[in-house]
């Protein structure tokens, strides 16, 4: 049994791929998305064996959204797209699979023939299509918006989920903090906070070892002991 | 009664010699020396020529004078007078003193008198010039009867001093009462008639200038854009035709490199248009890229089809396109019975260089014209894989659902594709790019499906008006790509067009207001739309966009409003 998740803009397109899967009576659709930011929450909740990622979407790419999740947390995927001679040839170099729209039920029948052995490509090679990330994407007061990378002042992890900060906005991302550690010039500065050393206004240290961040908005961020050297050097300070 | 006749000998004998000063006046008056001296001189270099031919009369007046009691009758006066009036009290004064320095190393009794009138007459000269330029009249100067007058005032100035200076005073007086008449008569005489001699080459000269500009101008106006609309046979032969009737002369031909294109006039029966190349000074001139003058004399002329032909002479001058490069010849001919007017010589070369850069600025458009339609060849390529691939892609999914709703939107689409590939002419009623839009955005309302809205705002009596063909679906186009596409709720696309002013503006507005302005590559469509509408209009019209981040985008398009327009 194959689990799989469709994330495409496009609504005629998933009709269609659902459509062409439900001829493959061991090929489940778990659900559907219209964008990369549904789409990252859906394969964190659903865990999917397979998504069928498009990779033309609205603010987040198919590509871009690859790199926002996790080694580990990373489904098989295979692109759809209708023409992108660009992606094209960055699948060949990495032996991603990929199907054209529109789809050839065949060359989906093979697609799927493969799945099914449970073949992974050695290192998931998707990270490396995928460009920098450049923003994150967030859910705040039922709204969707990208945070550009530069306008977060600190990230940190409460009940809710991951949680990030700018100026201005605030939003939960399906991004967890060690990719963001990763992907982005963000520092650890806390176990449950990472911050821009471009938002630091001032640092404060503290008696127990640890310190105080203020950032240029006036928000404050804890730095544990553990981390405080570190960031010192980064920041050029004995 | 002696005295009397002696009188009369005398003012005869200085006309005489004054003659000959006048005939010297002539023969300098047809060199480049002249030139200066034909207008009232202020700047250095003409009021040393000025001083320079001056002195050389005043010099030559003195020699050419003669023995009357020990002293010089003379026309000196002429010379120090109009190196005043002409040059200036400088010049006048130097001319004076060149003059009278000589005159006084020929010695006699009046000697030192007559270097000092001779000074003082080219100071009443420069007195005069200076007092004209100040009242602004400084053309006077160059009336005869003003320099009658002032060197008749000079000459009694003279007559004074020779009386005041000279010594013993009584063979003065009588050398005076000898000479006064004649020599105020020859040099009041001499000097108007010097004037007369200058101002009469001053207007040759104008008149020949005049006629010159004329004629010239004249076929400018009559042959600008002729040839702007291509080198051929038909266009040639009607230059040939203006350059005949205006320049008058026996025969006009025009040739490529190859053979004759036009030819009009004497000897047409046998000079055919069409007929290679076969004059050796036509060849001569292609292949040196030079004028070749064939006068029929120095150069003999023949003509190279028939012995009884009448042509005699021929200048053959080449047009030249870009790079100086040698793209065919123009002729002028001169039948056997008639000379070759360097006129017509001058005009010849002047209207091969007219042509020549007519012909160059009509290459320039047919260029520009070439890059419009590969441009429009572009933007059709463009269409091309994204919008196919992805509308087949929905179509794979209606045909599944609604087969009859498949079936109209393979209607739309090839309605599109024809509209995009019929568009081989440069220009398209506003109707017609509504209708190229429509049909392109029924099939992205199928792919967005309720993801995007649109709504057209166009007024009926709009439609007819011309744009450039392909100037709206780029923009669209660019509005969904750039704009709906992107965002992750659904959108608004509205068509809108208003004249005001005689100006139509179109306007297409996305309610996505993701607008930033894109390296070149990615707004390729727009550009090329901006650019097209420029060169064709003029920099005040064009696109131009507006952005409300968030909100919307707007694209204005702004047109002169124009209904009806000849093909481009």
């Amino acid at each position: 049994m194959l689990t799989a998740l469709i994330i495409d803009d496009e609504a005629p397109s998933r009709e269609e791929l659902k459509a062409l899967l439900a001829a493959h009576v061991d090929v489940e659709v778990l659900g559907e998305c219209s964008n990369a930011v549904e789409g990252l929450a859906a394969i964190h909740r659903l865990r999917p064996d397979v998504v069928f990622l498009d990779i033309q979407m609205p603010r987040v790419s198919g590509l871009e959204m690859v790199g926002m999740i996790e080694a580990s947390a990373l489904p098989r995927i295979v692109f759809v797209t209708a023409y992108d001679a660009h992606a094209l040839k960055a699948f060949e170099e990495h032996a991603t699979d990929y199907l054209l729209k529109p789809i050839d039920p065949l060359r989906l029948g093979k697609t799927l023939d493969w799945l099914r052995t449970g073949a992974r490509p050695a290192a998931p090679a998707y990270p490396g299509l995928a460009p920098a990330l450049r923003h994150v994407p967030c859910m705040g007061l039922n709204r969707i918006f990208l945070l550009a990378i530069d306008q977060i002042e600190f990230v940190h992890t409460d009940l809710a989920g991951v949680q990030v900060v700018s100026a201005t906005r605030q939003g939960l991302t399906e991004l967890t903090l060690k990719l963001l550690q990763e992907r982005t010039p963000l520092v650890r500065c806390h176990r449950q906070y990472l911050v821009n050393l471009d938002h630091l206004a001032e640092m404060q240290l503290l008696e127990n070892g640890g310190a105080d961040i203020i950032t240029r908005s006036g928000r404050q961020v804890p730095v544990s002991r553990r981390y405080l050297r570190e960031l010192k050097d980064r920041l050029l300070i004995s | 009664m002696f005295a009397q006749i002696n009188h009369i000998a005398l003012v005869g004998a200085l006309l005489q010699q004054m003659c000959v000063y006048l005939v010297v006046a002539y023969l300098l008056s047809k060199t480049p020396l002249f030139a200066p001296l034909m207008q009232v001189t202020v700047r250095l270099p003409g009021r040393l020529v000025c001083y320079l031919v001056f002195s050389g009369f005043c010099i030559m007046g003195t020699y050419l004078g003669f023995q009357v009691d020990d002293a010089i009758a003379n026309t000196r006066a002429i010379g120090a007078v109009l190196g005043g009036m002409m040059g200036g009290p400088l010049v006048g004064l130097a001319v004076g003193l060149t003059g009278g320095l000589h005159r006084y190393s020929l010695g006699g009794f009046s000697a030192t008198a007559c270097a000092v009138s001779t000074v003082t007459e080219g100071l009443i000269g420069g007195v005069l010039h200076l007092y004209m330029l100040r009242r602004g009249k400084a053309y006077l100067l160059l009336d005869p009867a003003i320099a009658f007058g002032i060197t008749l005032v000079a000459e009694l100035c003279q007559m004074t001093i020779i009386l005041l200076l000279a010594r013993p005073f009584d063979q003065a007086a009588r050398l005076v009462a000898h000479i006064a008449l004649p020599m105020m008569v020859s040099n009041s005489f001499g000097a108007a008639l010097f004037m007369r001699l200058i101002l009469d080459r001053k207007e040759t000269l104008e008149k020949y200038s005049i006629a010159f500009s004329a004629k010239a101008l004249r076929i400018a106006e009559r042959s600008v854009g002729v040839l702007v609309n291509g080198f051929n046979a038909h266009n040639c032969a009607q230059v040939a035709g203006i350059i005949r009737e205006e320049t008058g002369v026996g025969a006009v031909a025009i040739t490529d490199r190859e053979k004759v294109l036009g030819f009009v006039g004497v000897g047409a029966d046998h000079h055919l248009p069409g007929m290679a190349i076969s004059s050796a000074h036509t060849l001569r001139a292609i292949s040196h890229n030079e004028v070749v003058y064939a006068d029929g004399a120095a150069l003999p002329y023949g003509c190279s089809v028939t012995k009884d032909c009448k042509l005699g002479s021929c200048l053959v001058i080449p047009l030249r396109g870009a790079e100086n490069q040698v793209i065919g010849t123009i002729k002028l001919y001169e039948p056997k019975t008639k000379f070759f007017s360097s006129l017509n010589r001058t005009l010849g070369e002047g209207i091969a260089r007219l042509l020549s850069s007519q012909l160059l600025s009509g290459r320039i458009e047919e260029q520009q014209r070439l890059l419009a339609q590969a441009e429009i060849k572009l933007l059709q390529a463009q269409i091309n894989p994204h919008f196919l691939f992805n509308a087949l892609n929905t179509l794979a999914a209606v045909i599944r659902r609604n087969p009859e709703s498949a079936r109209q939107l393979v209607q739309y689409l090839s309605t599109f594709f024809r509209k995009s590939l019929k568009r081989t002419s440069n220009d398209a009623t506003l109707q017609d790019e509504i209708e190229h839009v429509d049909a392109y955005l029924h099939i992205e309302l199928a792919r967005f499906a309720d993801r995007l809205q649109v709504s057209f705002d166009v007024p009926d009596d709009l439609l007819e008006l011309r744009l450039p063909a392909f100037s709206l679906q780029p923009i669209v186009e660019n509005a969904i790509k750039h704009g709906i596409s992107q965002l992750l709720e659904p959108g608004t696309i509205v068509i809108s067009a208003r004249r005001s002013h005689e100006v139509l503006t179109i306007t297409v507005q996305d309610s996505a207001g993701l607008y930033q302005r894109r390296p070149e590559s990615d707004g390729l469509g727009m550009g090329l739309v901006d650019r097209r509408i420029q060169l064709r209009y003029g920099p005040g019209f064009g696109i131009e966009t507006e952005c409300q981040p968030d909100c919307w985008t707007r694209v204005h398009i702004r047109l002169p409003a124009e209904s009806e327009r000849g093909a481009c």
